[in-house]
C-alpha cells in the first residue's frame, strides 16, 4: 500500500512538472509572452550584415554595427550604417518604452546634413533600408498588442512548434495576421508568415540559424521572403558580445553625431 | 590667429600616428540645361570630386574634406570644405580649424543655423553641404546625459559668397543709376576685437528635443551704405560701400511628436541689421531696426508619402515706410513656405522628390522635382528639373534660369 501511495505521488508530480502537460495548459498569448520574455541580456553589441536580394538575384549589401541595452523596462538601441558608401556614417537611434501605448522614440543623424532629424515611428509599416523587414517586423511587438490562438502544433526543422495565429487588436494594422512558430521550451519562433490587409500570403521569415551565447538563445540568422514580389533580405548577425557592459552614454546624440 | 590654429592642429595632432586613414566621397558629373528660354545651353557642365579623409584615434581625430570642380571651360575650382582635428577628454571636445556648424531643426531655411555662410554662386541649387562653406574657429562641446552645451569662437569672419556679376545667378540690383561700387569697406579683418562667439546649450529627450542659442556676430551680408554726389553735368553719381556689421542674436528651436507628425519650430530675435531706406542723403541710406525670424513646420507620412512642410516668416519691428524693399524683406512681413513631397519604390532604389519654396509676398516660387535611382550601391543617377514661377522676388528673378539637369555619382 505504501509502495502505492509513493508511486501514485511520483506520477502526479512527474504529470504535473511535466513539459507537455504544462505547455497543454498554455495559451496564445502565454507562448508569445514566452517569447517576448525570452532573456536575451542586458545589452548587446553586434556586426549585421543585410542582404538584399531582388527577383533577379542581384544582391545589395548593407553593413552596420548596432548596440542595445535594456533600461528597466525599455530599450535603447544604436546603429552605425558601415556601408555602402553613401549611407556610411548614417546613424539611428530608437528608444522603446514597457509601456503600452507609448510610442518609440526615434532619430537619425544625416552624415551630409550633420543634422540629427527627429523621425516618427508611428510609420512602423515603412521598410527598414530597403529591406523586406518593416520597422515593426524588428522592433519588439508587444504581445498584448494582438489576440494570439494556438493552431496546432508540428515540427519544423527537426523541432517541435507551436503554432500560433496572431490578429492585432488594431484594425489598421498593416498584416491582417501573422502566423507564427515557435520551438516548444526554448520559446524561439523559427518560422513566421505575414499575411497582407486581403488575407493573402505576404513575406515568410525563416529563422537559419540561432546559437546559445552566454547561455541566451540568440537568433544570428533570418531570410524574409516577400512572396508577392520574390524580393528577399537575409539578415545576420556576427561578434556578438552580450552582457559586455556597454555604456549608457552610447545611447545619445553625442554618439550618433560622432559616429564608430 | 590663424596661425596659432595651424600650430594646434600641428602639435595636438600627435595622438593619430599609427592610426588607418579612410577615405571616402563620390565622383559626380553634372550636367544642366536651361530650359526657361529658347537657347537651350548647357548653363552647367560639371565634375566634382569630393574627397574626404578621415582618422580616428584614442581621443583624437581629424578629418579633410578638399573639393574639386572641374567646368566646361576647363578650368579647376579647388577648396577645402573642412580641415579639423577633433580632440577629447571625457565630456569635453573640442574641434579646431575648418568646419561646417550646424545647428536649427529647420529645413532649407537659415534661422539659427546662421554660424556657416551660405555660397550663393550657384543661388540654393547645390546640396545644402555644398551650400554652407567650412568656418575657421574652434568650437568646445561640453556633453552631459543628452544635454550639450557648445561654445564656438571664430576668429576669422566669412561672409557670404554671391554670384559673379556675369554669372545667371547673379541677384537683380534695384538701383535708380547705375552705381559705382567701393569695396574698401567690405573686409572685417580677423582681429580678437572681431571675433565672432556662439553658445548653444541643447537637448534630446524622449518627450522633446530642442536647442536655445545666442550669437555675437557680423552679419554675412553687407549692408549697402550709399552716397549721392552730383555729377557736373545735373545728374547724381551713385556710390555703394558695402560694409559687414555686427549683429547679436538669440533664438531656438525646438522638435517632438504628437502621434504620427513631427512638429519643429524655430525663431530667433536679431538685433542691430541694418536696412537700406529710400532716403540715401540720411544716414547714407542705411537705417537699423531689429528683426524676428521665425518657422512652424511638420513631417509625416500620407500613405506612403512622406511630407515636410514649414512655413517661416520674417518681421521687422518698429517698421517705418522709408526702409527700401528687397528679396529678403518686403514690408513689415515676408511669408514663405517650403514643402517635400517623397515617394520611394523599388526597395528604396528608385524616389520620386518634389521640393518647393514659395513667397507669398512675391507669389514666387522655386518648384524642384527630381527622380533618383540607385543604379548599384555605388552609382547613384539624378534627373530633375529647378522650375522658377513668378516675375520678381528671390525666385522668380530667376524666372528664365527654369532648367533640366542629369547628375551620375559614384559613391567610395
Amino acid at each position: 500500500m505504501k509502495n502505492s501511495a509513493w508511486l501514485l505521488i511520483v506520477f502526479l508530480l512527474t504529470m504535473v512538472s511535466s513539459p507537455y502537460l504544462f505547455a497543454q495548459s498554455k495559451t496564445g498569448l502565454q507562448v508569445i509572452e514566452s517569447v517576448y520574455n525570452r532573456p536575451n541580456g542586458s545589452d548587446m553589441s553586434a556586426d549585421l550584415t543585410m542582404t538584399l536580394i531582388n527577383a533577379r538575384g542581384d544582391q545589395r549589401v548593407r553593413k552596420i554595427k548596432q548596440f542595445s541595452k535594456e533600461f528597466g523596462k525599455d530599450e535603447k538601441k544604436i546603429m552605425f550604417f558601415i556601408s555602402p558608401a553613401d549611407v556610411k556614417n548614417t546613424s539611428f537611434m530608437n528608444w522603446s518604452y514597457g509601456d503600452a501605448g507609448k510610442d518609440d522614440d526615434q532619430w537619425i543623424y544625416l552624415p551630409a546634413l550633420k543634422k540629427t532629424k527627429r523621425i516618427s515611428s508611428d510609420s512602423k509599416s515603412d521598410y527598414f533600408m530597403g529591406s523586406d523587414f518593416t520597422y515593426d517586423d524588428l522592433g519588439d511587438r508587444l504581445p498584448s498588442e494582438d489576440n494570439h490562438k494556438i493552431l496546432k502544433e508540428e515540427k519544423v526543422q527537426d523541432e517541435l512548434c507551436y503554432v500560433i495565429e496572431s490578429k492585432s487588436k488594431n484594425s489598421g494594422y498593416m498584416y491582417s495576421k501573422t502566423i507564427t512558430w515557435v520551438v516548444k521550451d526554448k520559446w524561439v519562433a523559427v518560422k513566421k508568415e505575414f499575411y497582407d490587409e486581403e488575407g493573402k500570403l505576404l513575406k515568410i521569415l525563416t529563422v537559419e540559424e540561432y546559437k546559445t551565447i552566454n547561455n541566451f538563445l540568440i537568433v544570428t540568422k533570418t531570410l524574409i521572403k516577400n512572396i508577392q514580389t520574390n524580393h528577399a533580405t537575409e539578415m545576420k548577425l556576427e561578434n556578438i558580445i552580450i552582457d559586455g557592459g556597454i555604456s549608457n552614454d552610447k545611447f545619445t546624440e553625442r554618439t550618433m553625431t560622432k559616429g564608430l | 590667429m590663424k596661425y596659432i590654429i595651424v600650430l594646434l592642429l600641428l602639435v595636438t595632432g600627435y595622438p593619430l600616428l599609427g592610426q588607418e586613414v579612410n577615405f571616402s566621397g563620390y565622383v559626380r558629373g553634372y550636367s544642366g540645361m536651361f530650359a526657361g528660354n529658347d537657347n537651350y545651353d548647357f548653363v552647367i557642365l560639371q565634375n566634382t570630386l569630393n574627397l574626404v579623409a578621415e582618422k580616428k584615434g584614442e581621443g583624437a581625430s581629424f578629418r579633410v574634406n578638399p573639393y574639386f570642380y572641374h567646368y566646361k571651360q576647363d578650368s579647376l575650382v579647388i577648396g577645402m570644405r573642412e580641415a579639423y582635428i577633433d580632440l577629447e577628454a571625457g565630456n569635453l571636445a573640442l574641434r579646431l580649424g575648418k568646419q561646417q556648424i550646424v545647428w536649427g531643426k529647420a529645413d532649407g531655411v537659415f534661422i539659427t543655423d546662421i554660424i556657416s555662410p551660405k555660397n550663393l554662386e550657384e543661388f540654393l541649387l547645390p546640396d545644402f553641404a555644398e551650400i554652407r562653406m567650412g568656418v575657421t574657429g574652434a568650437k568646445l562641446n561640453y556633453y552631459f546625459e543628452n544635454n550639450t552645451i557648445e561654445l564656438v569662437f571664430l576668429p576669422v569672419f566669412t561672409p557670404t559668397k554671391l554670384p559673379a556679376k556675369s554669372s545667371v545667378w547673379s541677384p537683380v540690383l534695384n538701383f535708380p543709376v547705375a552705381p559705382v561700387f567701393d569695396y574698401s569697406r567690405s573686409e572685417v579683418n580677423p582681429a580678437l576685437e572681431n571675433t565672432e562667439v556662439y553658445l548653444k546649450y541643447s537637448s534630446l529627450s524622449g518627450s522633446i528635443d530642442y536647442e536655445v542659442m545666442a550669437g555675437y556676430m557680423w552679419d554675412d551680408d553687407a549692408a549697402m551704405y550709399t552716397s549721392l554726389t552730383p555729377n557736373g553735368a545735373g545728374g547724381m553719381n551713385l556710390k555703394i560701400t558695402p560694409e559687414h556689421n555686427r549683429l547679436t542674436v538669440a533664438g531656438g528651436s525646438f522638435s517632438t511628436t504628437v502621434g504620427p507628425l513631427v512638429l519643429r519650430g524655430e525663431g530667433a530675435y536679431y538685433s542691430g541689421k541694418k536696412f537700406m531706406t529710400t532716403t540715401p542723403q540720411l544716414n547714407s541710406g542705411i537705417t537699423e531696426k531689429d528683426y524676428i525670424h521665425y518657422m512652424a513646420g511638420t513631417d509625416f507620412a500620407l500613405y506612403d508619402i512622406q511630407v515636410s512642410t514649414q512655413i517661416i516668416q520674417k518681421s521687422i519691428l518698429e517698421y517705418s515706410s522709408d526702409l527700401q524693399s528687397n528679396y529678403s524683406f518686403n514690408g513689415e512681413n515676408s511669408t514663405m513656405m517650403t514643402l517635400l513631397l517623397k515617394y520611394s519604390a523599388l526597395n528604396e532604389t528608385l524616389d520620386f522628390e518634389l521640393f518647393s519654396y514659395y513667397d507669398f509676398e512675391f507669389d514666387d516660387s522655386l518648384i524642384r522635382p527630381r527622380i533618383v535611382y540607385d543604379y548599384s550601391d555605388s552609382i547613384n543617377l539624378q534627373f530633375g528639373a529647378n522650375i522658377f514661377t513668378g516675375d520678381s522676388g528671390q525666385f522668380g528673378q530667376y524666372n528664365l534660369n527654369d532648367m533640366i539637369y542629369a547628375k551620375v555619382l559614384y559613391n567610395f
